[in-house]
């Protein structure tokens, strides 16, 4: 209800795709192909590219994300880009997820790091 | 599969972009990560905007009915393709449903109601005599030649009447000889019937006369086939019986109905009695046709034929007296006694079709009290009870529809095999087809049933309190809707009583009929037809000919007798007053008439038929007659006929005597009671004859050796219904045969779905009620305590359901009695019977939900909520 907004409660995957746009977005690189890969290098789960766009899809849906079409390009062959950015409402969803998970975390580095 | 549009843009994009970038490294690896990519895409793409979200349910001011309607179609089939396995079962139980019903009702519709493809069909009526009363003579009886020249000339009800018969020709001089079965015509048939040649002419008027008639026409058949479609074929002749024949008209195609005798032939030639025969008038051998005047109705053309016959009894006493007329349809006259049974058969597959029906609602009431929350949020936003009806209704409609086209191909698919399937036991048979009228049937069934199943569980969940529908964890939903389950049950098992036992009395009466002493023994005897023409035997040839046949039949091995018989039992046949020598004659032909047969030395050891007094014939006798005990009491009361003599009124001069009494034979059919009859022996033989053999083997293995006897006497000679006696037996059946078939048929299916009725609802009350057996077993109750409970769960609806369905089916059974004489379906054994089987079915569907009561898990169902 409108008198008790808090911000979303994120799925795992939907905090990567979400750290994703983050890290992309200085860059102007955050569309779907990027994020991808980016998600790929850095957690190491190889996902299929409509996964991501389902979940962007859906993030923008829920007012976490926005979203504007890029121009044409040679290397697309000839296909333009949509690139995404965090709304103000993502950002602290993301925040809260994130001090949700490193106050769960904290005093455990030692043996969630340990091999 | 293909990606949304709105989507396709960027992600064949991104796949290209990333293609292009790991080409640099490998092609190869580039692409397999390619064809990975596009797979995992196209087997989940991304959701297109329109999210699957119910419609708006309540329509706004500006909503027609028909958007609606549109609405909750596309709704409904989205429903269903969620889940697909539950709109699978109920179109596979209407498809069953519908499909036996369109078949059923094709058959209906080609025997019943489609018109016979004739030119005017319901102006033509079929003429018959009616004999004089007594027990067991037929109703309708053909018609002599005097006879019908007198209804020619007095009769103004009719447009046109003709005779007809039928003659067996060998014909020969294209290719190797064989029997023509051909209609022979008395003048004004073709007028009558309004056939006209394709190819040159009609018959003339003075062809009917012998002496001018050997001239044919032919079937497009037999043009066809053994002609070659000739264009020049009238003039030709074809040698029939060795008599030249010119050809003088081709019927076409369309002028051929199957169903109907005279007009089914392969070819005609006139029927051109001899003057003496015209004026016979108590030697009945003709059937005939007549076309009413337009206006005309065929109870006016009776009551003008009432009068007719009076007057006749009245000119012609000693021929015509007792004698009158009676006017059928010809529709009617074809399609007979299979109207009653083709009618019960259809109310049965209709039984079935409501059975299915209320399986159906069961299951869709189970889904719409699952899916109540669903419907409460609908109710809650605003949708009023009549849009949420509306929707359900619509989902079973879909359903119905869908069972419907499905059953349709089925019924289509299996259309050739019932066709051959009721060939011999269903008139017309060969003309079931599907037109728009089994169309419009199968649509109707369709809607109809839809509405049937869809409008209990739409009222009962457009009931459901919004309150508790919408609380979380309220009762699980599953002890909801039982009493209108139960009560569904309670129908579906009343139906297959009244189904099942209609269908158990029309089996056991096939079985009755089958096993009644007709008295005479049908196992083990072969019999075959041959038809000597005149033209080619003339009778001292003829009887030569029999009787070395008989005596080479004899020689066989694995026969025991041999005998030779003009018609065998149950297929009717002369019909005749004797006369007594030595007493007045009795005109009184209300009684005083006997089956005639006329039968050779060994028919009574042949066909089993018992000798009460006196001797069997021996080859040795002249003019020799047998009487059954019926026929000595009719005409010598209690004299002694042994050793005395009667006449015939064909052979009056002739003096036969009577050397022994033998016992009673049903001689026209099973149904009908024994006939008196008499059995002449007289050393020259008849043209037509049936051989019969009494075998010690298996007698169709004998058919091949005994048509080779007749081949071998004349190749030429052609040799017809080479069949056993139980076969002669089982086709005067056929229509009872048909019945009992088709009803088994149906009760089996209705059993079926009465057990898939109450095993669903038992195994969803099971499940809504794992609670309460889990608290019962935690206080102490053992796992028979707890199957216990669910079979008597099982057993009460059956146990009402069969209580409904006696009273119903004793209902039922006096309105049968009525129609069905002999036919009582209110037998109590039969129900006792049906009582027993549909219990132990329902036993039996019980069992898996009671095994699954008693193995559930005590923790889980405990802490289901």
């Amino acid at each position: 209800m409108w008198f008790k907004k808090q911000a979303s409660v994120l799925g795992d995957f939907e905090q990567l795709v979400l750290l994703g746009v983050l890290r992309l977005e200085p860059d102007g690189a955050s569309y779907g192909a990027a994020i991808r890969q980016e998600i790929h290098a850095k957690s190491g789960r190889d996902v299929s590219i409509n996964a991501v766009y389902t979940t962007l899809d859906r993030l923008e849906s829920k007012g976490l994300l926005e979203s504007w079409i890029g121009e044409p390009t040679r290397a697309r062959g000839g296909r333009r880009r949509k690139f995404y950015r965090l709304r103000p409402t993502g950002l602290a969803a993301l925040r809260q997820a994130y001090r949700a998970f490193t106050g769960m975390a904290d005093g455990l580095q030692g043996r969630l790091e340990a091999k | 599969m293909r990606l949304p549009a709105e989507w396709r843009e960027f992600i064949i994009g991104d796949l290209e972009e990333e293609f292009e970038s790991r080409a640099f490294s490998s092609a190869r690896a580039a692409r397999i990560w390619f064809w990975w990519q596009a797979i995992r895409c196209l087997v989940a793409p991304p959701p297109t905007r329109r999210a699957v979200v119910a419609p708006d349910v309540t329509p706004t001011r500006g909503d027609s009915a028909m958007q609606s309607l549109v609405a909750d179609f596309r709704y409904a089939l989205r429903v269903f393709a969620r889940t697909p396995s539950f709109a699978i079962a109920i179109v596979a139980i209407f498809a069953v449903g519908i499909g036996a019903n369109a078949a059923t009702f094709s058959l209906v519709n080609a025997v019943l109601i489609r018109p016979m493809p004739l030119e005017e069909p319901e102006q033509l009526v079929r003429l018959f005599t009616r004999p004089p009363r007594m027990a067991g003579a037929p109703q309708r009886f053909v018609v002599s030649p005097g006879k019908f020249s007198s209804w020619q000339q007095e009769a103004r009800s009719f447009e046109g009447m003709a005779t007809y018969s039928g003659q067996l020709f060998t014909l020969t001089g294209l290719g190797s000889a064989r029997a023509v079965l051909a209609s022979t015509l008395g003048a004004g048939f073709f007028e009558t019937v309004r056939a006209r040649p394709a190819l040159g002419r009609d018959f003339r008027p003075e062809e009917d006369i012998a002496g001018n008639h050997r001239v044919v026409i032919l079937s497009d058949r037999f043009w066809r086939n053994e002609l070659g479609t000739a264009s020049d074929v009238i003039g030709r002749t074809l040698m029939l019986n060795s008599e030249p024949y010119t050809i003088v008209g081709v019927m076409p195609a369309s002028a051929s109905v199957s169903s109907w005798g005279p007009m089914s032939r392969e070819i005609w030639v006139p029927l051109a009695l001899t003057a003496e025969r015209r004026t016979v008038r108590d030697n009945h051998t003709l059937e005939s046709i007549a076309r009413l005047k337009p206006g005309v109705t065929s109870a006016q053309a009776q009551a003008e034929m009432d009068a007719v016959s009076a007057r006749l009894e009245q000119a012609f006493p000693n021929t015509d007296t007792g004698w009158g007329a009676v006017v059928v349809p010809l529709q009617e006259a074809i399609v007979g006694n299979s109207r009653l049974m083709l009618v019960m058969v259809l109310a049965a597959v209709a039984l079935v079709l409501l059975i299915a029906c209320a399986n159906v609602g069961n299951l869709l009431l189970a889904r719409a009290l699952s899916r109540r929350k669903e419907i409460a949020i609908r109710s809650a936003l605003g949708a009023g009870r009549r849009r949420v009806f509306q929707q359900l209704l619509v989902e079973a409609l879909v359903l119905s529809v869908a069972g419907g086209v499905l059953g349709l191909s089925l019924a289509y698919v299996s259309l050739g095999t019932v066709s051959t399937l009721v060939a011999n036991q269903v008139p017309r048979a060969n003309e079931i087809t599907i037109d728009a009228r089994v169309l419009l049937f199968a649509l109707a069934a369709s809607l109809i049933t839809g509405c049937l199943a869809g409008t209990v569980p739409a009222l009962r969940a457009g009931r459901s309190d919004l309150n508790d529908a919408l609380k979380e964890g309220g009762r699980g939903g599953a002890a909801m809707g039982v009493g209108t389950r139960r009560a569904l049950v309670v129908c579906e098992i009343a139906l297959a009583v009244v189904l099942l036992a209609g269908a158990v009395v029309v089996v056991r009466n096939l079985t009755a009929l089958r096993n009644v002493d007709a008295g005479f023994n049908p196992t083990n005897v072969l019999t075959m037809n041959v038809f000597l023409p005149g033209a080619r035997y003339p009778p001292a040839q003829r009887t030569a000919f029999f009787r070395t046949a008989l005596e080479r039949l004899r020689a066989l091995p694995g026969v025991e007798s041999v005998t030779f018989v003009d018609n065998v039992p149950l297929v009717g046949g002369s019909y005749q007053a004797l006369i007594p020598e030595g007493y007045p004659e009795v005109r009184d032909l209300d009684r005083m008439t006997v089956q005639v047969r006329q039968v050779t030395p060994g028919y009574l050891q042949t066909m089993g038929i018992q000798l009460r007094r006196g001797r069997d014939f021996s080859e040795s006798d002249g003019e020799v007659m047998l009487i059954s005990e019926s026929a000595a009491k009719l005409y010598w009361g209690n004299d002694d006929p042994i050793g005395r003599r009667a006449a015939l009124p064909f052979s009056r001069s002739i003096m036969r005597e009577i050397v022994g009494i033998v016992g009673e034979v049903r001689q026209l059919s099973l149904v009908s009671p024994p006939m008196p009859t008499a059995y002449v022996y007289s050393p020259s033989l008849p043209a037509a004859a049936t051989f019969a053999l009494r075998t010690r083997v298996d007698p169709m293995s004998l058919a091949q050796p005994a048509v080779g006897v007749i081949h071998a006497l004349d190749p030429e000679q052609p040799v017809q219904n080479v069949r056993t006696m139980e076969e002669v037996r089982d086709r005067t059946l056929g229509a009872q045969r048909f019945a009992s078939s088709l009803l088994g048929m149906f009760a089996a299916m209705a059993l079926l779905l009465a057990s898939i009725g109450i095993y669903s609802v038992l195994s969803y009350i099971v499940r809504g009620r794992s609670r309460e057996i889990g608290i019962r077993a935690a206080l102490g109750a053992r796992a028979g305590d707890i199957v216990t409970l669910v079979i008597v769960e099982g057993l009460t609806p059956t146990l009402a359901g069969i209580a409904v369905g006696i009273v119903a089916a004793v209902v039922a059974a006096r309105f049968l009695d009525q129609l069905v004489v002999g036919l009582s379906a209110s037998d109590p054994a039969a129900l006792a019977f049906v009582a027993g089987a549909l219990t132990i079915v329902a036993l039996l569907a019980s069992l898996l939900p009671a095994y699954r009561a008693s193995r559930l898990d005590l923790v889980k169902a405990l802490r289901a909520e």
